[in-house]
């Protein structure tokens, strides 16, 4: 896929040292148009868009928060907590704002999964069909959050 | 044709090497500042070299400012002001009150040193020093949280107000190719100026959590640059009500351990919460500050303990714990370390009680 102006622009901001410290790129040398396109065909593979998958994210962000920092349990078999450090980020693609270093530990009781991710995250996947690149030790597979989240297809 | 195509392929390869060499050579020339002084509270000067970030420029100078980030711009903890230092960057606003910006604050790790520049720095600041150590123990106090005990070496005495805090330094390992640093709070008391203590928590993926609980050793050497904060008892003879969960515990702790030390003996209930047994921690320390500061009484709270836990004292949210025991805050002053979710919490439920807010310290992780 072609990258426009903007999407290279874009990319260089998430390189390391940019933004944050580890960038969100990791060692993906792919355009980040590249990047989304994959993350694109495999969302829909799955029969889900980026929208149902954040959503579901941040629907286990809110019940985490009643826990003040500890875990809670979110039926059917969810544990979850949310947590935060010192600390602000800014969205890569340029939205105005910074995000609280807010995180979401997901632990799926039944699988034995858990998954991490923060308030940025939701908002990189929800608004922008970016699950950072490989190798980021922050990527978040759609795969994985389906499987973990048991996010299924809207009838 | 293949002539034609490699002459093509030559001709824009050497076109971007001497783009490449242009733009080093300006890096070089332009962006050469030469010497700049830095006058600090208008009676210390600096000369300094041009070009650089004022964060990092007063570290090398040994004048350590409050910054939790290392420098990216993502804490918002490195407030200077600077009286001559030009608008804030786009990158600085969102962290600036209005007032702040008609007061010239910015964030020294966005100023870059063009010129001579003023600065007005906190006197406080200039006792903060950077530490070497060594870790001579790591102690798990629960499944994700350690208590790292730090042995000074040089210089090898620290002094500190219980409460406060220091910027641990991870050094360059997987997870980082340069130094960063992170807050800890010291959870040990201030009499013991050998030796620090810090509680830290695993986050995953965090950069000094990791290092911290997977690659840290007893044995290894360790820098850190301290003390800072505000998050220190205030004196008056105020009851005390103090709410804290998880490595919130870590400031309290010292506040209460000083306390007993110096023979402060004043009204103190101490509210920390946990999900179940496995989370709770130092309980019997806690307690037996109860014989040692009259008037102090610790109440740990279990949010959901498990059958097993054969938990006997108070449950649900700790916020919840403590509004059940405080009817009337009006006449107390609190003292809050935890999520930001559980200071909110704590807050509301204490103005709702009757206590002003500006009785209401805490450590502010937002």
């Amino acid at each position: 896929m072609k990258q426009s102006p903007e999407l290279q622009k874009i990319q260089e901001a998430m390189r390391p040292g940019r933004l944050t410290k580890t960038g969100f790129l990791g060692s993906d040398s792919r355009p980040l148009a590249d990047i989304l396109a994959e993350d694109e065909a495999t969302v829909a593979r799955l029969g889900l868009t980026h929208a149902a998958i954040a959503t579901r994210m941040a629907y286990f962000r809110e019940k985490g928060e009643a826990g003040l920092g500890l875990a809670v349990d979110v039926p059917p078999h969810f544990e979850v907590r949310v947590d935060g450090v010192r600390g602000r980020l800014p969205c890569p693609f340029a939205h105005p704002g910074l995000y609280p270093k807010i995180f979401c530990q997901v632990h799926n009781q039944k699988t034995g999964e858990t998954v991490t991710y923060s308030d940025l995250q939701i908002h990189l996947i929800g608004d922008h069909g970016f699950y950072e690149g490989r190798g980021s030790p922050y990527r978040l597979e759609p795969e994985t959050l389906v499987q973990v989240l048991e996010i299924t297809p809207e009838e | 044709m293949l002539n034609e195509f490699l002459l093509g392929v030559g001709v824009v390869t050497g076109l971007n090497a001497f783009l490449a060499l242009l733009l080093v050579l300006a890096e070089r020339t332009l962006s050469h500042y030469g010497p700049c002084t830095l006058t600090i509270n208008d009676e210390k000067k600096l000369v300094v070299p041009g070009g650089q970030d004022l964060l990092s420029t007063l570290k090398r100078e040994g004048l350590f400012i409050p910054s939790a980030c290392g420098g990216r711009g993502s804490c918002g903890l490195c407030k200077v002001t600077v009286l001559d230092g030009g608008d804030p960057l786009a990158t600085e606003i969102p962290w600036l009150k209005p007032e702040e910006i008609a007061r010239h604050v910015r964030l020294a790790c966005q100023v870059r040193i063009k010129h001579d520049l003023r600065l007005q720095l906190p006197r406080e600041w200039f006792a903060i020093r950077q530490f070497q150590a060594t870790v001579v123990s790591i102690r798990d106090l629960t499944h994700d949280i350690k208590e790292l005990r730090l042995r000074l070496v040089d210089p090898p005495e620290i002094e500190f107000q219980a409460g406060q805090f220091i910027q641990l330094e991870v050094p360059p390992y997987e997870l980082t190719d340069e130094p960063v640093y992170r807050a800890y709070s010291i959870s040990s008391p201030p009499s013991n100026r050998r030796e620090i203590e810090l509680e830290i928590r695993y986050v995953p993926n965090g950069l000094c959590t990791t290092w911290v609980h997977r690659h840290l050793n007893v044995g290894d050497p360790v820098t850190f640059n301290g003390p800072y904060g505000q998050f220190v008892l205030r004196p008056g003879n105020r009851p005390i009500i103090a709410i804290a969960g998880g490595s919130g515990m870590a400031p309290l702790k010292a506040i209460f351990l000083d306390m007993a030390e110096k023979g402060i003996a004043r009204s103190a209930r101490y509210f920390f919460g946990a999900r179940s047994r496995r989370d709770l921690f130092l309980v019997e320390e806690m307690k037996a500050l109860e014989t040692r500061i009259p008037g102090f009484q610790f109440i740990p709270a279990l949010s959901n303990p498990l059958p097993e836990d054969r938990w006997e004292g108070e449950t649900g949210l700790i916020t919840e714990v403590a509004a059940r025991h405080v009817p009337d805050a009006s006449g107390a002053e609190a003292y809050l370390c935890g999520s930001s979710f559980l200071i909110k919490a704590a807050i509301a439920m204490l103005t709702e009680r009757g206590m002003p807010r500006e009785r209401i310290y805490f450590d502010d992780f937002g």
